[in-house]
């Protein structure tokens, strides 16, 4: 929440339909999804789900076909201004090829009516202090994708916006920028909304997440609830037949080798085994199964999918 | 819009675009006076005697540019890599969150206008030193009764006249970009839209030979007459007689040619902002 007690970002049943009403294609279909001040705030999907659509229309780029944006309690809409308190790095960070990163930093500078004092500054924070002269076109994707950290965190912003910020980087890059990111909520009291395909990336910095598939919010969620949510018990019983057909009456059951996967809590474990024992098979282990994101993550923007 | 301003300056100053199609002119003009200058010290010409009138048109035939055909295909050059240049570097996204849109397509507006008056003025200058310095050193004689009012007068009529062309070209090629989101696109539609302007307005007594009603009609209404009327009425002092082979003479006062020249600038500018607002910048 931020000082006036909304949430920094704050979306309603968010749309987005392209072509004509009835034959469009619905890129965003009722999104909503609030986040408070100093979070870090994932935002997962596979490729078309709607996430830089959404975050295009977030900071003023696409304009919603129905639903509202509302950033620190302001409608988007109603009162652009708002997005002066925003930084975005969209599209791995788009500049001027012509010019050097310092002087593309002092064109947004200007643009956002700022000095440029804090240039120097963000350039060494992103590793580019010694590059700040050269062109961008003579950049590599690394360094656009730094320079456009840079440009995001130039008007000192309260909410800041990270489209894969971490495409492009390299291993020790991918660090330094999970540091970043952290840092900017921890010690500089920022909320971070980040997209990220990294999976691994957004369970180590994200409070929270959302999850994008086929335009819609399909899981909303703390890492650890979301996480123990898709948690199940991994049982090796025999004769197999007979151990699935006690348990998959009341949970869900997969088969994953000669081991049962059943999706039940840890605290139905005595239950389970006394169905098994009823049943007449044999129980030889009982363990918890934890996924982690990734499993998560394909399980459910697979989940009604023809070829999942 | 000052914030913004002065971005855009920062951002086309250096860029080739302005190098090759704004400074274009007083680089042009002061390699062709040094040409002028040594092939009259070297080549032997017997002096030369002007009229002051003569004089003075010389030192402000720049103005002329913006109204020709080619000057106005130059400007309409720059237009479109200043507003579909965002497109092709992608960076729309970069500012369009920072700023109004209406803002960031005023400042584009208003450096455009403010580069051209410039070139346009400080290659003036250039024509009256290179001139100066020509008929100084070749020998030629210089008419007596220059005054700088004189001359102030007449590149002030100079550039007048060529800020009708100037604004009309804007129109177009900003326009186009905005809704094309492409520089080569934007240039050819406005070459052609340009082209058109001129053929109707040039060629418009050939054509109306075989298509009268249609000819008389777009004479009035495009943009072509109004400019050259306006014109006629700053260097003449009279309207530009458009005279048909049907006995049809079209001589308006300037006035009118002021309205419609203005209502097309309005009404493309007005389309450009509209558009820009309600696009979507995936």
């Amino acid at each position: 929440m931020n000082d006036t007690g909304a949430p920094v970002l704050e979306l309603a049943d968010l749309s987005k339909t392209y072509g004509r009403r009835g034959k469009g294609v619905a890129a965003v279909q009722g999104v909503s999804l609030s986040v408070g001040a100093g979070e870090v705030y994932g935002f997962l999907g596979p490729n078309g789900a709607g996430k830089s659509t959404t975050i295009r229309m977030l900071i003023g780029l696409i304009t919603p076909t129905s639903g509202e944006a509302r950033l620190f309690g302001e409608d988007l809409r109603a009162n652009p201004h708002v997005l002066r308190r925003v930084g975005s790095l969209v599209d791995g960070g788009n500049f001027y090829p012509f010019l050097s990163g310092r002087r593309n930093l002092e064109v947004l500078a200007r643009t956002q009516g700022h000095g440029a004092e804090r240039i120097d500054a963000l350039l060494d924070q992103v590793g580019l202090a010694g590059s700040g002269r050269r062109k961008v076109k003579g950049y590599s994707t690394g360094m656009r994708q730094r320079l456009g950290v840079a440009a995001a965190l130039l008007g000192d912003p309260d909410l800041v916006i990270l489209d894969e910020p971490v495409n492009g980087l390299d291993v020790a890059g991918i660090q330094e920028m999970r540091d970043l990111i952290r840092s900017l909520a921890t010690d500089h009291g920022k909320t971070v909304f980040l997209s990220s395909h990294l999976l691994h990336e957004v369970q180590q910095v994200c409070d929270r997440v959302a999850i994008i598939s086929k335009g819609e919010i399909v899981r909303e969620s703390t890492i650890e609830d979301l996480l123990r949510q898709d948690d199940g018990l991994r049982i090796e019983a025999g004769p197999s037949d007979v151990a699935e057909a006690a348990l998959a009456s009341r949970w869900a059951v997969e088969r994953d080798g000669d081991a049962l996967i059943v999706r039940a809590t840890r605290a139905e474990a005595p239950e389970v085994v006394r169905r098994l024992v009823g049943a007449g098979a044999d129980l030889f282990r009982l363990a918890p199964e934890q996924r982690n994101l990734e499993e998560v993550f394909l399980s459910i923007t697979q989940e009604g999918t023809p070829d999942a | 819009m000052l914030n913004a301003l002065s971005a855009e300056a920062l951002k086309m100053r250096t860029h080739k675009a302005t190098w090759f199609l704004v400074w274009l002119y007083p680089i042009l003009f002061t390699i062709l006076f040094l040409i002028a200058i040594t092939v009259g010290l070297f080549g032997g010409d017997p002096p030369e005697q002007s009229t002051l009138a003569d004089w003075i048109d010389e030192t402000a035939m720049i103005w002329n540019v913006p109204g020709n055909s080619v000057g106005r295909y130059l400007m309409a050059a720059f237009v479109a890599v200043v507003f579909a240049g965002e497109y092709g570097w992608n960076t729309w996204k970069l500012i369009v969150p920072h700023r109004a849109r209406a803002a960031l397509i005023a400042s584009k507006y208003v450096l455009v206008l403010i580069l051209f008056t410039v070139t346009f003025i400080l290659t003036g200058l250039i024509s009256i030193i290179g001139t100066w310095a020509d008929d100084t050193l070749t020998g030629d004689t210089i008419p007596a009764g220059i005054t700088a009012a004189g001359l102030l007068r007449a590149h002030w009529i100079g550039y007048v006249a060529a800020l009708g062309p100037i604004l009309v070209t804007m129109a177009y090629a900003s326009l186009a970009a905005i809704l094309t989101r492409s520089t080569i696109a934007a240039l050819v539609i406005a070459i052609v839209v340009t082209t058109i302007e001129q053929i109707v307005f040039n060629l418009g007594p050939v054509l109306s030979i075989n298509f009268p009603a249609v000819t008389h009609f777009l004479y009035n209404l495009l943009p072509g007459y109004h400019l050259g009327n306006l014109d006629s009425w700053l260097s003449e002092g009279s309207a530009y007689r458009g005279e048909f082979p049907s006995g049809r003479v079209v001589a308006l006062p300037w006035t009118t040619s002021l309205g419609v020249v203005a209502a097309w600038i309005a009404a493309l500018v007005t389309a450009t902002f509209a558009a820009f607002k309600r696009q979507d910048i995936n």
